[in-house]
């Protein structure tokens, strides 16, 4: 397992070294860190606590429309636009006359980076506290989420003048480059790290019990809300660097960044790599946004319609996702040790969860007319 | 100003007409076959092309209403037989599986009737508008939807409440394991309520065509408001779905006069999210005992 890391990293690490630096496969490779690190926290709630968020693209959006904002800012201040004026040119466009004051702290990048990272984490934090101190998660959470990212896409495109509207924030000074590169794959390795000592403590533990059955996991005595917010904090803190890091790298950065169809394509990544796994975000991502760039080129209408098929095989043929599916492979041709042989206890036992329900009590989302 | 404020709820009301219509089909679906539809935008727009297809012809929307419930039932019959029946027990990847539905439904409508918008345009009868209050006038189209909208809640409220095919629904709602016993089918009762639900879509289609071109993408946002309706209303109960539409509509069209429509649908937003926590399961909603 370790060597199979070793040797990725050192593929993606020593790529570009070998094939140069302009080459359009670069700044896919880069992408794709990103895309992966954002399926991974969307792993975390979903696969692992049971969270469904059709919205963790908020977090991206705002992370991304931080820090392109500041590199913007500082852009414009070194290529003064076609009248001259020292201010990102979509703003000139709108009729603004200057900077706008409260944009003024973003000339510097630490500042700007920092908000990138800490007003996702406090924006889901408040969600976190509304929602799941009440209960509202499944359905309702991801409705809820949905919309969320809606408005947030309608905002961007009604206040041009601050956000670029409808043309996204574009043209200014971008990190593509080698020593970028290493550094997204060493944030990548952290995440994953981070993601790993996670769900293999004791708090990761309650999260899966959590996502198999809440109700038994409050009966034990956790404090299951608590435990969801923290994680849902941890999760958008993650796509929120992933966006500060995609918004750096690729250069541009639009409304179609922060809107419900990105973190629902997020979702399936996850689920075809295989969802509480750790390496299958990164499986799916690389996977499904790598056959994207082959074949949208080819066919360019029928790709949608191979997306569209994928989620439904994924849901009804392969819900455990390739890494999912190999495992169970794996499980039933080789002896098992003892952990394994746990680990498949639990599988079988929230299987059988679907047939368990408490009497009296309706299975969640089944009431009465 | 009262005159305007005035003119500005019966903009309200029509506003709650339509988020009525496009969402009755999705609280049958949702609130009695428990499956989530993220489809259901999708089969709007598959209506809306029906009646675009019949005003081609020459028909008018009152055509369009039965052809297009008819249509958009059968495709719902294909959807639940072939994708959602394998999954009735896990909701958050139904949620997945008519997703995908839904961009399958997008992509073959555009092979088939190419990416340009279509217009339809409104019958003869309705043509024209009356002058309420003050100056403002006051589409003849906008009452008839309104009229729609009081018809379908009625109607379905009808069906599930009034005859022995909903009395079994509620049945299989309440207890489908006891329901399967005292020998309702209740695959059958599923799919039939799907069925329903996706022919309640294919109406909104049929009459919300005339108000918005026909596009391939014009099925997602009535999608979301109908979840955000169904959210806030809570299925279930009568009044749920006009409940839900009225204060979103009403909310999200006074506001707009207000400050500006982005701004209004943020406050709504915001709105629906404090009421779900102290309505976790919808103002009318079904309380769960946890």
């Amino acid at each position: 397992m370790l060597l199979l890391g070793a040797a990725v990293v050192a593929v993606i690490g020593g790529f570009p070294v070998v094939a140069g630096t302009d080459s359009y496969i670069l700044l896919l490779l880069g992408k794709f860190l990103c895309y992966a690190i954002f399926a991974l926290s969307i792993d975390l709630i979903w696969g692992f606590t049971g969270i469904l968020s059709l919205g963790q693209a908020v977090y991206f959006g705002i992370g991304a429309y931080f820090v392109a904002l500041s590199l913007k800012i500082n852009y414009a201040l070194d290529h003064p636009t076609r009248y001259g004026n020292k201010f990102p040119d979509f703003m000139e466009w709108n009729g603004l006359k200057a900077l706008p004051h409260f944009m003024e702290p973003l000339v510097s990048t630490p500042f700007a980076v920092a908000c990138a990272l800490i007003v996702p984490t406090a924006l889901a934090f408040i969600f976190g506290v509304i929602t799941f101190k009440r209960h509202i998660y499944g359905v309702y959470c991801a409705v809820i989420t949905l919309a969320e990212s809606l408005i947030l896409q309608e905002f961007i495109i009604e206040y041009q003048a601050y956000t670029g509207g409808f043309n996204g924030i574009t043209d200014y000074s971008n990190y593509l480059g080698i020593p970028f590169l290493w550094f997204m794959l060493a944030v990548t390795i952290a995440f994953f790290l981070i993601a790993r000592v996670l769900t293999h403590s004791r708090i990761g533990t309650v999260l899966k019990s959590i996502r198999d059955n809440d109700l038994r996991a409050q009966f034990m005595g956790y404090n299951v809300a608590n435990y969801r917010i923290f994680v849902f904090c941890v999760s958008a803190f993650m796509s929120a660097a992933a966006g500060a890091m995609y918004a750096a790298w690729v250069g541009i950065i639009s409304y179609l960044d922060t809107g419900p169809v990105f973190s629902v394509e997020g979702v399936i990544w996850t689920a075809v790599g295989g969802r509480a796994t750790l390496i299958g975000p990164f499986l799916g991502a690389f996977l499904v946004k790598g056959l994207e760039f082959l074949l949208s080129g080819v066919l360019a209408a029928f790709w949608q319609l191979l997306v569209g098929l994928l989620f439904i095989f994924v849901v009804l043929v392969m819900p455990d996702g390739i890494v999912g599916s190999i495992a169970h492979w794996l499980r039933r041709h080789r002896k098992g040790t003892l952990t394994q042989l746990r680990e498949e206890q639990d599988l079988l036992a929230h299987d059988r969860e679907h047939d368990w329900q408490p009497a009296g009590v309706p299975r969640s989302g089944e009431e009465s007319v | 100003m009262t005159q305007a404020l005035i003119s500005q709820i019966l903009i309200g009301v029509s506003v709650t007409a339509i988020l009525v219509i496009s969402a009755i089909g999705l609280a049958v679906i949702f609130g009695v076959a428990g499956v989530i539809n993220m489809a259901h935008g999708q089969f709007i727009m598959v209506g809306a092309y029906t009646a675009a297809v019949i005003g081609k012809m020459g028909g008018n929307t009152f055509v369009a209403i039965p052809v297009s419930f008819v249509v958009v039932a059968l495709l719902g019959l294909a959807v639940e037989r072939g994708v959602i029946r394998w999954i009735y027990d896990r909701p958050l990847e139904t949620l997945l599986a008519t997703w995908g539905v839904g961009i399958i439904l997008e992509v073959v409508m555009k092979l088939i009737f190419g990416p340009e918008l279509y217009y339809v345009g409104a019958p003869k009868v309705l043509a024209g508008s009356v002058h309420l209050v003050g100056r403002l006038p006051y589409p003849y189209y906008r009452l008839f939807l309104i009229v729609v909208a009081i018809l379908m809640v009625a109607a379905t409220f009808y069906l599930i409440f009034r005859t022995d095919f909903g009395l079994k629904v509620r049945a299989v709602r309440r207890n489908r394991a006891m329901s399967g016993c005292l020998g309702i089918d209740t695959a059958k009762i599923d799919m039939m309520i799907f069925m329903f639900g996706s022919g309640l879509a294919g109406i909104a289609g049929a009459v919300l065509a005339p108000i918005k071109s026909v596009s391939t993408t014009m099925g997602f946002r009535y999608a979301v408001d109908s979840y955000m309706t169904i959210v806030l209303g809570g299925v279930g109960n009568l009044w749920g779905v006009p409940t839900g539409g009225g204060l979103i509509g009403e909310g999200e069209t006074l506001l707009a006069y207000k400050f500006n429509s982005v701004i209004g649908e943020l406050l709504v937003f915001i709105f629906i999210v404090i009421a779900i926590r102290v309505f976790p399961r919808g103002i009318f909603g079904y309380q769960e005992r946890r």
